[in-house]
């Protein structure tokens, strides 16, 4: 049959297609252009070629900020989804203080990243910081949480655990409810322990949650930027430079209009290729 | 490409957080208005504000808005994004190794031909005459206001107790900083100097060195800068000396509360930070004049007045009759007794030592008396990229991780030479 109006659908899908031009796949072009050029905003524009992707990589810089940003992100993906798994299977529960826990932990999930970064870059003061005295009472010396290279990373991921948790605890008690009682009853029925129940039942049944929240978090956590520059600003020696911070330093701070745009674009690239992952978990999981 | 660039300028000047700035300012019914974007804050701040004030009401003509815009990269971020999307204040203040690029990007108004500006009779060591090597042969495009030295400050309560003086060489740091550490928990360092740039260029010098060798080649002090390193890598190994954390002005915060605390017993910051470590410390601080290597020697540091090349011709006179008020004795003088910036006019200097202000005030004294050993930066355009990019993130890596001081170098030397 032949549609009378087949014009129609392009009409209606237009809006979304002017949307997408005018802030995605334009910015997106010009992104790519200007990383093929040399350009601080006031002199004019060189022309290199690939030349700024091939300096990321020769300095090390692009392998560097990759690492950082992955380490940091796996870290925050893992630990916010085990404490979100945890804190939902302890407060899947009726009452009032299971309900004010609930809350307070999803509290932390809406208050502003910077709130939190200036909080905790207090709590983990090197001298006067909470976290210090407790550490130094315990084991009599304190390590610099933030000033230590090997430590500076993992700390920003804690910060970032204790923000996030609240989100994959919604998440994985909105997946809890999903997973049918019958069946629970049914195994302890049949005799099946506390442990035995979770491992058996409610797990496989949380997979496409726990899916969605390791996808999601892993994208959130790649574009971690103000926790960052409140609390370490990419140091010390550039160990918490993730990605996103990397890109506002080579653009704003540097002025490498070009350095900017090619990190922005393999950045582009890693999050497209993390998101093919997800459709192919996803789908992958559908056809199962 | 072109009109695509002008779109990436707005998308710049939205970044950089300047629709405010760029939605257009009035200033009181037919004065002249003259934004100026500076960067000092605590007690500075306040100082300026108080100058501009005194701009403002003492004559009708024009009318300076002086707007805070973070600390000195931020606000020179902020600035050289303005420029591009065309909306930079008239008159901003930038550091010094960031001058010779914007000069040449021909962002700065030529300031010779203004009349105002005859005659301020600055302290060469403090204008662009002999800030750079070769300064006086480049058109004038930068006047100093806040002008400083690195210098020590120390804790004199301690030093009286242990019987110390202000370390006069290498050996004493060595020494003095040994002496006044306190091994225990929640002890004390004998010496705190942030990881910046700006200090190991004072050791570079110290140690026979400069960074710009003298046939233009980028040496980074070749041994010297190597030795330079070499003294904080064995101060911070041999726990005497404390690295404070944080980048930037984090870190010189840092140092400073260190300080303030008793957690450091002697640090090397500003002479702009003099006024505030003595209204906040609850021992006596004497400020001294670094010590030798093989030479004395000190950068100076601060920031040079700008005015923006692409303002209206009547706004950027306005900018030059206020730094005429602003170079004049009363306002230096203002300016650098509440501060601790070295007053930049020989006028000024003349009125403090005849009010008998030094003597009442030594800790004053110590940076001018520095000028005598200020060395020039080299005019290089790259200088700054080579400060931000290079040196800066090496020196943290050579004194926290621990990296041999001289591949550190090197390897810094070579990126210099790299064509940007």
């Amino acid at each position: 049959m032949k549609p009378s109006r087949p014009a129609d659908p392009y009409w209606l899908l237009l809006p979304t297609f002017v949307f997408l031009f005018v802030f995605f796949f334009y910015p997106l072009g010009m992104l790519i252009e200007h990383s093929l050029f040399s350009w601080d905003l006031l002199t004019p524009a060189r022309y290199v070629g690939l030349a700024n992707y091939r300096s990321l990589v020769r300095s090390g810089e692009l392998w560097q900020t990759f690492t950082t940003t992955l380490s940091i992100s796996s870290a925050v993906v893992l630990g916010s989804m085990a404490a979100g798994l945890a804190l939902a299977l302890l407060l899947d529960r009726p009452g009032r203080f299971a309900a004010f826990v609930r809350g307070a932990v999803f509290s932390a999930y809406v208050v502003s990243w910077v709130s939190v970064g200036l909080l905790f870059l207090w709590l983990l003061d090197a001298d006067a910081g909470i976290f210090t005295g407790f550490w130094r009472n315990l084991h009599g010396r304190a390590p610099r949480w933030l000033g230590d290279p090997a430590l500076a990373p993992w700390a920003v991921a804690a910060v970032s655990v204790w923000k996030i948790t609240g989100y994959t605890l919604v998440i994985f008690l909105a997946g809890l409810q999903d997973v049918p009682q019958s069946i629970l009853e049914a195994a302890e029925l049949d005799g099946a322990s506390p442990a035995k129940r979770f491992a058996s039942v409610t797990w496989p049944l949380l997979r496409p949650t726990t899916l969605f929240i390791a996808t999601t978090s892993l994208i959130a956590s790649f574009q971690l930027f103000d926790v960052v520059r409140v609390m370490t600003q990419g140091g010390p020696v550039r160990s918490t430079t993730v990605f996103v911070y990397a890109i506002y330093e080579q653009l704003f701070l540097d002025l490498r209009v070009g350095r900017a745009s090619a990190e922005a674009v393999v950045f582009f690239g890693i999050l497209l290729l993390l998101t093919g992952v997800q459709f192919w978990f996803f789908r992958s999981e559908e056809s199962a | 490409m072109i009109a695509r660039r002008e779109f990436l300028r707005g998308c710049a000047a939205v970044g950089g957080g300047l629709l405010d700035a760029c939605a257009g300012d009035t200033a009181p019914k037919g004065r002249t208005l003259v934004r100026l974007w500076f960067s000092y804050g605590g007690t500075n701040r306040e100082v300026l504000e108080d100058l501009v004030g005194r701009f403002n009401r003492g004559q009708a003509r024009d009318y300076v808005q002086a707007v805070y815009q973070g600390d000195y990269f931020e606000g020179l971020a902020k600035l050289r994004t303005a420029i591009a999307a065309r909306c930079a204040p008239v008159l901003s203040h930038v550091v010094g190794e960031v001058v010779p690029y914007l000069a040449r990007a021909g962002v700065l108004e030529p300031l010779a031909d203004y009349p105002d500006l005859r005659g301020l009779d600055l302290l060469p060591e403090l204008g662009q005459e002999r800030s750079w090597v070769g300064g006086g042969t480049q058109p004038l495009c930068a006047l100093p206001f806040n002008r400083s030295t690195p210098i020590a400050y120390l804790n004199q309560d301690l030093f009286a107790r242990a019987g110390l003086h202000a370390p006069r060489d290498w050996n004493d740091l060595r020494a003095v900083a040994r002496r006044l550490t306190e091994r225990r928990e929640g002890g004390r360092f004998g010496f705190g100097c942030p990881i910046n740039w700006w200090f190991w260029v004072a050791l570079v010098a110290q140690a026979g060195g400069s960074i710009v060798a003298a046939d233009g080649r980028i040496s980074l002090g070749d041994e010297a800068g190597v030795e330079a390193l070499g003294l904080w890598q064995e101060l911070v190994r041999d726990g005497f000396m404390k690295p404070p954390p944080g980048r930037d002005y984090n870190a010189w915060e840092q140092c400073n509360q260190d300080f303030l605390s008793g957690r450091v017993a002697m640090i090397w910051s500003s002479t702009a930070f003099l006024k505030y470590l003595e209204a906040h410390a609850r021992f006596k601080v004497l400020a001294a004049p670094l010590p030798a290597g093989i030479r004395r020697a000190v950068p100076t540091g601060g920031t040079f007045w700008i005015v923006l090349r692409s303002a209206p011709s009547a706004e950027k006179a306005a900018a030059v009759r206020f730094l005429r008020f602003m170079h004049a004795p009363e306002q230096v003088i203002t300016w650098s007794t509440r501060t601790g910036y070295i007053p930049v006019t020989r006028a000024a200097v003349s009125q403090l030592e005849a009010q008998g202000y030094y003597a009442a005030h030594p800790n004053d004294r110590v940076a001018l008396d520095q000028l005598s050993v200020a060395e020039p930066w080299p005019w290089s355009v790259d200088l700054f990229r080579i400060q931000r990019e290079i040196v800066q993130p090496r020196l943290e890596s050579a004194v926290i991780e621990h990296r041999d001081a001289r591949a550190v170098l090197t390897e810094a030397r070579a990126l210099a030479l790299e064509p940007t």
